[in-house]
């Protein structure tokens, strides 16, 4: 398993078409892992790109950590891998929290960030998105599970479910993730995100609860544009060849 | 570190491989408890969720190297397709690979 020390803490990652001359780096979002990306979106990308994927910290094959979840340090590690990959400029895109972590590098680090991508970031002002935290139970996670097999029609088995379970305890109860949430909820607000100089795709869901995140930061975005499509918040895992290609052509665009 | 293999392989010796791949992806306690075939699907007997499957391709490129192109195999696959992935389609492509 590939692994680089970043910040004095294991993360995995996964590199594809390593030969290429420019890189695209994927952020997964809470709760996921890189194999959201790893066997649809990114072969796409890997066609013309070198891409980099990479585990948050707690989050798939990542090393467990107990702070550092708000988007400063999230994007502290972000800045420690490209360094690492010496990586000098790089493509950008991210899902859902890690459309979040995405923007805030593009704010702090605008000369690495080439062009970028955000895929259904959720505006952490909206209480029903950090109520998910709050009212994280066991019945939360069944009743989680039970609409996650309406999109991806799997089942999660017996084995499967305690070890997500495991991880929303660990990362619910013992990290300092609600408190680093909730320090964000300004964000959308603060100023910074309408000083963007960067092309920037929004790819929204038609039915997500998001949307109106995705309407809002085109507004404040001077160089950006939407585009919706068919779905709700799930759009990565309900139209992956689709995001796949808008983020090929949009990176590949001069 | 696993050594890139470039010998043909029987299906019972690739099902052999594959089996114990899948002992290191998701750990001996759980294996004991199954009964793996070369029906078992991955995702609803084996219970292996995706970035295990990440994990286990990636045994797969560091034990035969560029012969075989698993990730591009499984990314050709719709989400039906891939639900239903078992065992025995996986030894077939290796075969298949390999001739």
């Amino acid at each position: 398993m590939p692994v680089l020390r970043i910040n004095n803490k294991s993360v995995h990652i996964q590199e594809l078409n390593q030969n290429a001359p420019e890189t695209v780096v994927l952020v997964h979002g809470m709760f996921s892992n890189l194999s959201v990306y790893y066997f649809n979106i990114a072969p796409i990308l890997a066609t013309h790109f070198h891409v980099v994927l990479y585990d948050l910290k707690s989050h798939g094959m990542s090393e467990k950590t107990l702070s550092g979840y708000d988007l400063e340090s999230m994007t502290n590690d972000l800045k420690c891998l490209i360094d690492a990959l010496d990586l000098k400029q790089v493509y950008l895109g991210g899902y859902s929290f890690g459309g979040l972590i995405a923007l805030k590098m593009a704010i702090r680090f605008p000369n690495l960030v080439k062009k970028l991508a955000v895929i259904e970031a959720p505006d952490p002002s909206d209480e029903k998105a950090r109520g998910i935290i709050e009212e994280y139970s066991r019945e939360f996670l069944e009743h989680y599970v039970e609409n996650f097999t309406d999109t991806t029609k799997v089942k999660m088995g017996k084995r499967q479910m305690e070890k997500n379970h495991r991880m929303y305890e660990y990362l619910f109860h013992q990290t300092s993730i609600k408190e680093d949430m909730i320090l964000e909820k300004d964000f959308f607000e603060d100023g910074a995100i309408n000083q963007l100089d960067q092309d920037v795709l929004l790819l929204y869901g038609l039915t997500s609860n998001c949307l109106d995140a995705g309407k809002n930061l085109n507004q404040k975005i001077k160089n950006s544009s939407i585009q919706i499509v068919d779905g709700d918040h799930n759009i990565p895992i309900q139209e992956p060849q689709l995001i796949g290609e808008a983020l090929l052509n949009f990176f590949q665009q001069k | 570190m696993d050594t890139i293999t470039t010998t043909k392989l029987s299906s019972e010796e690739i099902f052999n491989l594959m089996k114990k791949f899948i002992t290191e992806v998701i750990g001996e306690e759980f294996v004991e408890e199954m009964d793996i075939t070369p029906e078992s699907s991955f995702t609803k007997d084996l219970e292996m969720d995706s970035i295990e499957i990440v994990s286990f391709s990636e045994k797969i490129k560091a034990h035969f190297g560029d012969q075989i192109d698993f990730t591009g195999w499984l990314s050709s696959m719709d989400l039906d397709q891939l639900i239903n992935l078992n065992l025995g389609m996986i030894i077939s492509y290796i075969e298949e690979c390999q001739s």
